[in-house]
Formats: C-alpha cells, sequence, structure tokens
C-alpha cells in the first residue's frame, strides 16, 4: 500500500475534521522582502524581530484559534521568495485551504508580481475551482512613510481579480495581522460549509492517518 | 570460483497459522484482512566453527510444508544470488526442485529478522494471544502475530534458547530479549545432539561464500522484498527518482546509476567505531608548518590536524593561495588579486542610475543583496547595528561577486556563505577571494536548475538507504525518501544550524577533503542518525519531519556530529578492506564514490594517518 497511495497528491491532509478542532493549512506568498516570515512570527508569538534572517527552504509554525466558535489549528507556511527556488517551494502549495497572497506597500514590483503568485499557486496547488479557492491579500509595512502602492489600487486589483479580501498590515507594529488571518480561517470555514453540502464527507480519504491537530509541536 | 564455506540451516521453530492483520494498525484499508503463515525460528551454523545466527521469519502460507522448508532455504539463497549477480553469473542452485518463482506470491508480507535484533516480545491476550515485536536498532513495531491456532507458549520456549527474556519493569506483557552471546553460540554439535528440542530438524547443506559471512546479518525487516518480484523489491533508485521528480516539479534526476545497485540494501556495515577528535592545532603549530621561504610543508598534516580562527590556514584550504608558494610569491598575488577585485568592484560602483533602470538584471541583483544583507547574522557583532562597516563589506563583496560571474549574479544563500568568510578575514579583498574559491565548490547548488541540489539531495538519500534502510524506509513511508528536508542543510553547509564557532569548525574539516571527499553528506548522516529514535518513536510524519529538522538549528552538538560521521567513514571504509575481495567491488564502487574518488586517495589518507600518530609521538 505504501507505494502507490496518491502520494503527491497529499503531502498534507487538507482540513482535517476531528472531533473538537480543524487543522487548516495557509500559505503565505509572495515576494522575497515583503514581510512574510515576519508576518507569520508576529500573528504566532506576537513579536517582531529585526533580526530574522531570510528565509532558506520551507518552514511552518501553528497556531491555535477560535473563530465564530470553531476550533482551529492554523498551520502556516512560509517559503522563500525568490524565484530561483520555485521547485523547492511549490510542492509544499498542495493541500492548502488558503493561500494569503503578500506584497510590501513600499515595494511596487512586488504588487505587480501578485498576478504570478496567484497563478504559480493555482498551479501547483491543484486547485480544481480556482473561483471559489480562497485567497486573501495582504498589503504588508504599513508603518513605512514611503508607500510605493496605494489602498486604491491595491482594491481595486483584489476586485478585478476575483473578489479577494484585502488587508493592510504592518507586521512591525501589529496593525491588522491577526484580524487578517482571522479572515482567511473565516473563508475556509464557510467554503467548507458550502462544500461539504455537495461533497458527501466520506468520498475524502485521506492517504495518511489523520493526526490530531495536537500532535504537531508549535 | 572456490571458497565455499558450508552451513547448515536448521528450523527450530516452526508453527502454521500464525496470522497478520495488516490493515487493522494503520489506514483502514483492508480492514477484515487476515493473512494466514507460518512462523519460524531458523538457526544457520557455520561449519567447523562455532559462528551461528537465529533469524525469525514469518511467511504468508503457501499449503505445501515441504515446499515451505525449502523456501526458508531459498530465501537466503535468493539474498546471495542477488549479491552474487553483481559480479558472479549465479552459482548453481542445488535444490532444484524448489522453484524461486514460488516466491512470489508469498513475498508481500514476509517478515524477517535476526532474534539478536529484538529488543523486546509483548504478549497480549484478546480472545487469541498476540505478539508484538520491538528491534533494537528502531522503534517501528512490527505487525503483530496472531495466534490463531496456538503456539505462542512453544515458540516463546524456542527463543529462550536463543535469549534471555525477562520481564519489563512494570509491565508484564512485555518481556525484553538479551542475547548474551553464550546462547548465541551455542555451538553446532549441542544442537545436533539435542533431541529435546521435539521440533522440526531439518538440516541442509548450503554454500555461501565466505566472504558474505561478515555481512550475513540481516537485519532490518522487510515487508515487500527479500524474495519476490522486481516490483516487489525494495524501490530502486530510478523510481526513486522518479517519485522526486514527481514531489519536486522541475526536479530532473539523473538516472546514471548503475545496474547492481539493489544488492547493497542490505549490508551490515559492521559496528561503527568511536572516535575521538583532537583539539584544533594552536597558530604556533602554524608558523611551524612553514619553512624559510615561507612554503608550508607536512601539507597533508596540517590539512589533517587543521585549526580554527588562524585566518591564514583558510586561504590555503580554499585553495586562494596555493600551497607550495612562497611568502614572497604570496604577496605577488595578493598585490594582483587586490587589483582585480577593485577593478569588478569599481565596474557596478561606476554604473550611473540611468544605466541601472535600464539594466534589469543588475537592479534585481542590488535589490535582492540590499534585502539580504539586511537579514544576515544580524545578531553577530560585525553585522550588528544598523550603520556597521560590516554590512557594507558584505554587501560591496556581494555586488562585486555579481561583476566577477554575472551569469550567477546574487542567490539567496549566498549572504550566508560570505559571512563567516568575511568575519575570519576581516578584509574585502582576502574574503571575496575565498568566497569565490568557496563559491567555486558551491556553484551547482546556486545554478538555474540547483542541479547541485538535486544532485546532492539523491547522493544522501542513497547513502542513506544504504546506511539505514530500516529509517530510510520510514522516511520513505511518510513521502520523505527524498529528504527534501535537509535542502538548507545543504544549500549553505550548516551555516543556519550552528553558531559562528561551530560554523568554522565544520567547514574548515569540510575543506580539508578529510576523511573523505563529500564528508558533509556523511554529516547529514550522522545528525539523521542521532535523530532517526525520535523521529521513528514519535512516528513524525511529512510535516513533523520537517518541523523537527527545522528546529534542530542551534541545537546541534558539532563535535558529537564529527566524530559520528568520521566513525561512519571509517566503518565504510573497513568495510572495502573486508571487500578487497572481488564480490563487493561493484558495492564498493557505489558507496565509497560518494565519499572518496580514487584508492589512491585511501593510501593517501593512511599514510596521513600515519603521519599523525607519528606527531602524537613527537609531542
Ligand atoms: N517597516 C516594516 N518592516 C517590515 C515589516 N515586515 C517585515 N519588515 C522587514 O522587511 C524585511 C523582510 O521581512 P521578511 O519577513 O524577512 O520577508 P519575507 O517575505 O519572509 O522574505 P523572504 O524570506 O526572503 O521570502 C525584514 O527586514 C523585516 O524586518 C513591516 O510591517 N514594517
Ligand atoms: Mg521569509
Amino acid at each position: 500500500t505504501r507505494a502507490n497511495s496518491g502520494r503527491a497528491r497529499s503531502i498534507t491532509p487538507a482540513v482535517t475534521m476531528t472531533a473538537k478542532t480543524s487543522l487548516l493549512k495557509v500559505i503565505l506568498l509572495g515576494d522575497g522582502g515583503v514581510g512574510k516570515s515576519s508576518l507569520m512570527n508576529r500573528y504566532v508569538t506576537n513579536k517582531f524581530d529585526t533580526h530574522l534572517f531570510h528565509t532558506i527552504g520551507v518552514e511552518f509554525l501553528n497556531k491555535e484559534l477560535e473563530v465564530d466558535a470553531h476550533q482551529v489549528t492554523l498551520q502556516i507556511w512560509d517559503t522563500a521568495g525568490q524565484e530561483r527556488f520555485r521547485s523547492l517551494r511549490t510542492p509544499f502549495y498542495r493541500g492548502s485551504d488558503c493561500c494569503l497572497l503578500t506584497f510590501s506597500v513600499d515595494d511596487n514590483q512586488s504588487f505587480l508580481n501578485l498576478g504570478n503568485w496567484k497563478k504559480e499557486f493555482i498551479y501547483y496547488a491543484d486547485v480544481k475551482e480556482p473561483e471559489k479557492f480562497p485567497f486573501v491579500v495582504l498589503g504588508n509595512k504599513l508603518d513605512v512613510t514611503e508607500r510605493q502602492v496605494t489602498s486604491e489600487e491595491a482594491q481595486q486589483w483584489c476586485q478585478e481579480n476575483g473578489g479577494h479580501p484585502y488587508y493592510e498590515t504592518s507586521a512591525k507594529d501589529a496593525t491588522n495581522v491577526a484580524v487578517a488571518f482571522e479572515e482567511a480561517v473565516r473563508r475556509v470555514l464557510a467554503s467548507d460549509e458550502r462544500t461539504d453540502h455537495l461533497i458527501p464527507t466520506d468520498t475524502v480519504k485521506l492517504h495518511r492517518k489523520p493526526r490530531s491537530a495536537t500532535t504537531c509541536c508549535s | 570460483f572456490s571458497c565455499y564455506v558450508t552451513f547448515v540451516t536448521q528450523i527450530i521453530f516452526e508453527h502454521e497459522g500464525v496470522f497478520i492483520h495488516p490493515g487493522s494498525d494503520d489506514d483502514g484499508l483492508e480492514q477484515d484482512l487476515l493473512i494466514s503463515g507460518s512462523l519460524r525460528i531458523v538457526e544457520k551454523v557455520k561449519l567447523f566453527s562455532h559462528d551461528s545466527s537465529s533469524v525469525m521469519e514469518w511467511d504468508q502460507c503457501s499449503g505445501q510444508k515441504s515446499q515451505q522448508l525449502l523456501d526458508s532455504q531459498q530465501s537466503y539463497e535468493t539474498e546471495w544470488d542477488m549479491v552474487n549477480t553483481v559480479s558472479f553469473k549465479k552459482k548453481p542452485c542445488i535444490n532444484t526442485e524448489g522453484s524461486l518463482n514460488h516466491g512470489h506470491e508469498r513475498s508481500r508480507w514476509a517478515l524477517t529478522f535476526s532474534v539478536s535484533e529484538l529488543r523486546s516480545v509483548t504478549v497480549r491476550e484478546e480472545g487469541w494471544p498476540f505478539l508484538f515485536f520491538r528491534l533494537k536498532d528502531s522503534s517501528t513495531s512490527l505487525p503483530a502475530l496472531h495466534f490463531h491456532q496456538g503456539g505462542s507458549t512453544d515458540f516463546l520456549d524456542s527463543l529462550r534458547r536463543f535469549a534471555l527474556l525477562s520481564e519489563a519493569p512494570g509491565d508484564q506483557t512485555c518481556l525484553l530479549v538479551s542475547t548474551p552471546s553464550k546462547a548465541l553460540s551455542q555451538s553446532f554439535e549441542n544442537l545436533l545432539d539435542d533431541n529435546n528440542f521435539g521440533l522440526v530438524h531439518k538440516f541442509r547443506k548450503d554454500p555461501y561464500i565466505t566472504t558474505l559471512g561478515g555481512f550475513s546479518k540481516v537485519t532490518n525487516y522487510i515487508f515487500d522484498a527479500f524474495r519476490g518480484t522486481e516490483e516487489q523489491h525494495q524501490r530502486p533508485p530510478e523510481e526513486m527518482a522518479e517519485l522526486l521528480g514527481e514531489v519536486i516539479p522541475g526536479l530532473e534526476i539523473n538516472q546514471q546509476e548503475e545496474p547492481g545497485f539493489e544488492v547493497i540494501t542490505r549490508i551490515d556495515l559492521g559496528a561503527r567505531p568511536q572516535v575521538m577528535r583532537k583539539p584544533p592545532l594552536s597558530a604556533g603549530d602554524w608558523s611551524k608548518h612553514q619553512d624559510l621561504e615561507g612554503r608550508m610543508t607536512n601539507v597533508p598534516h596540517l590539512k589533517e590536524a587543521i585549526f580554527k580562527g588562524v585566518k591564514e590556514a583558510w586561504k590555503f584550504l580554499l585553495g586562494y593561495f596555493p600551497w607550495d608558494s612562497t611568502l614572497e610569491e604570496r604577496k605577488v598575488l595578493h598585490r594582483a588579486k587586490t587589483d582585480e577585485y577593485f577593478k569588478m568592484k569599481l565596474q557596478w560602483k561606476s554604473v550611473s542610475e540611468e544605466q541601472e533602470r535600464r539594466n534589469s538584471r543588475l537592479r534585481d541583483y542590488r535589490s535582492l543583496i540590499e534585502k539580504d544583507v539586511n537579514r544576515t547574522d544580524r545578531t553577530n557583532q560585525f553585522y550588528e547595528g544598523i550603520d556597521n562597516p560590516g554590512l557594507v563589506l558584505l554587501h560591496d563583496i556581494l555586488m562585486t561577486y555579481c561583476m566577477y560571474d554575472f551569469d550567477l549574479g546574487y542567490v539567496q544563500g549566498m549572504s550566508d556563505l560570505l559571512s563567516p568568510i568575511l568575519y575570519v578575514m576581516e578584509n574585502e579583498v582576502d574574503a571575496f577571494w575565498c568566497f569565490v574559491s568557496f563559491m567555486e565548490q558551491m556553484h551547482q547548488n546556486f545554478e538555474e536548475q540547483m542541479q547541485g541540489m538535486k544532485t546532492q539531495l539523491i547522493q544522501l538519500s542513497t547513502l542513506l538507504r544504504l546506511l539505514d534502510l530500516a529509517f530510510w524506509n520510514y522516511l520513505e513511508s511518510q513521502d520523505s525518501g527524498y529528504l527534501y528536508f535537509c535542502f538548507r542543510w545543504l544549500l549553505i553547509r550548516f551555516k543556519r544550524e550552528l553558531s559562528f564557532q561551530d560554523v568554522f569548525r565544520l567547514w574548515e574539516v569540510m575543506w580539508t577533503g578529510l576523511p573523505c571527499q563529500n564528508f558533509h553528506l556523511l554529516v547529514c548522516c550522522a545528525i539523521l542518525d542521532s535523530e532517526k529514535q525520535k523521529i521513528m518513536e514519535e512516528n513524525y510524519g511529512f510535516n513533523e519531519i520537517l518541523k523537527h529538522i527545522n528546529e534542530l538549528s542551534m541545537k546541534l552538538d558539532i563535535e558529537e556530529i564529527l566524530q559520528k560521521a568520521e566513525g561512519i567513514c571509517l566503518q565504510i571504509r573497513s568495510c572495502k578492506v573486508l571487500s578487497e575481495s572481488v564480490i563487493y567491488g561493484n558495492f564498493q564502487r557505489h558507496l565509497v564514490a560518494f565519499i572518496c574518488h580514487t584508492r589512491a586517495q585511501f593510501v593517501e589518507v593512511n599514510r596521513e594517518t600515519v603521519f599523525k600518530s607519528e606527531c602524537q609521538n613527537l609531542k
């Protein structure tokens, strides 16, 4: 059995419902330096580390939270933004429940690249219905004074590209960070409820034993 | 060919109607599947010696008992056959009536391990007795054996002939197994005379090749392999490569593994030597190694005992200064290199804003470098604060490197490789040229297709598979057989995993090329070896393994790792000595190819080892 059970399909379990807690996988994508790791760390540890290294390889952190009376373990995946490392990060897209497209408001290029990130995600995450997949767009570094991207531009992009929710965040001073991640969770839960009605639950077979969310260290 | 040694195989215990329930413990597939089979303890005794080993086997029922007995023997033969095919034609099969292809329907759940590998047996009862086995070298549980038709007590009694079974403190259902050498070395004569076993006695003469004796302990339990058809063998490298390719899109794998690879999977490398490392060499010792004109002397010894902190050494180790250069020659060289450096530096320094606007590649490199310099070792005194000159140097050297190698330019990870070098050199020009030399070794890792990374991951995976099949199988079963989680280790040679001082230590060792080539792969194996127990005991899956490995950062003990890695190297090398005879030639080539280039290398290393002990004596 170990050889043929659709290995690459589901590297990580998608939403795994246990009695109490659901495990949701969200992934942060965006150019190098826009603040993906800082956002993740701010949200999970509530710290902003100015000495943070740039990311090499792939990392993730878990965070427990409650949204609208749902107990959720959020598994936040963070990868390296540089083009060259694409082949390393893309296998980890599979099984994501939500994608956080991130740019930095003081870096226009990172904003222009949002579309590419979205495409890359849809392609490698093997998203069946991209229109229905929950994306959330984050414009980070709200605290900096020299903006290159206006709120209006960003909002317009979100509107034109599928009506994604947009948040302006600052990992540095914690503005909107928790709100944005919680919105991501809400989006997933909402889209789950939709699909739960459509798909009989037993068609979703995980190829590995579902783990309770707490077995992952955090 | 002539070196046959006669073995006698004796079946000490055999019982049919022992079941496994393959679906019950894991993925819920085939819930109700029961597989009936027979359980055996087989004793193999080498004639004219006291060597013997006992092996526990369980395999699916085939119906005919006589044939099973044959097969129990065939199973060994088949294994040796596989080995032989590396360099010999198959040896003639003695028992012609036991058909080999009979094996394939029986092999899927087959389970074999040496009694001496057994850690404990847990006895449970739920309507019928069933036993859990745990092995010493891993904590993976084998499938439970269910004695639906009795026989568990007899089995345990038989096991007691070879091992002491004692109740675990606090758990009387768990029997700890210890195999004192006395029980194990029960001689052939004794067994022959002992009719009180009341068990099946079956002797067969069985030719094996002497040299295989040392490797004959089958320590890994193998579900699919051993006597099966082609696809039931351990996953061949090419298939693994395919999987890798599947999991990492765009990852192409060189399919140039030589045939005969399969045989390597069940080699017992023997005990790992304990390695004691000497303290690093002092600065005084370094200068003693120069002749009057400043030529380095006794280079092999110097490399062997290379030290940390004396920056001069790095220039030699990395090849910036030739070992046989005189002090005068090095001054000249340094002058020329300084000149060359500043010419290249001027090139990017003199690019105007207008030019840069039209040069997107340069612009991108600059932007990446600026971002990464701000995020490299910022807690280190050399790079901390906002206006630290160290930051400017880091930036300028990386920019100049883009001019030196514009095709490659700047790729993330390079700042990590440069930072310790600059820290030690404290000099822009020297740091640059040392970095250039280091990058020559690491270049492929950073290229567009990252071929170096792919090659290394495959080499590492293959190596691990050879060294520790059980662990490799476990990782495979968790979709982690291609060791993606070692990516950061390999890309920047453990730079993020260790403190600065420890990075120096490790890199210096690596740069000596001792004790073998690609030592860093053995370093990976050493770390994984230390983590294996935790990973398997906690039954970590794909995510947890990644997380666990990531979180080892700054928790590793470099001396312990180096010792272990060197131990593994010695282990492999002594394996080579064992195999001077033709048989393992091929196996050796595969295994050793990773770590050593040629035989000459060994000779050289040996000479240095001698040299080392001579130096010890001098002190
Ligand atoms: N002013 C300000 N700086 C930030 C903010 N978030 C991150 N930064 C800084 O921006 C730089 C990049 O942040 P990272 O979190 O490392 O960026 P990343 O997206 O993870 O980058 P890669 O790992 O290279 O893909 C760091 O120097 C952070 O300190 C923010 O909200 N405000
Ligand atoms: Mg990052």
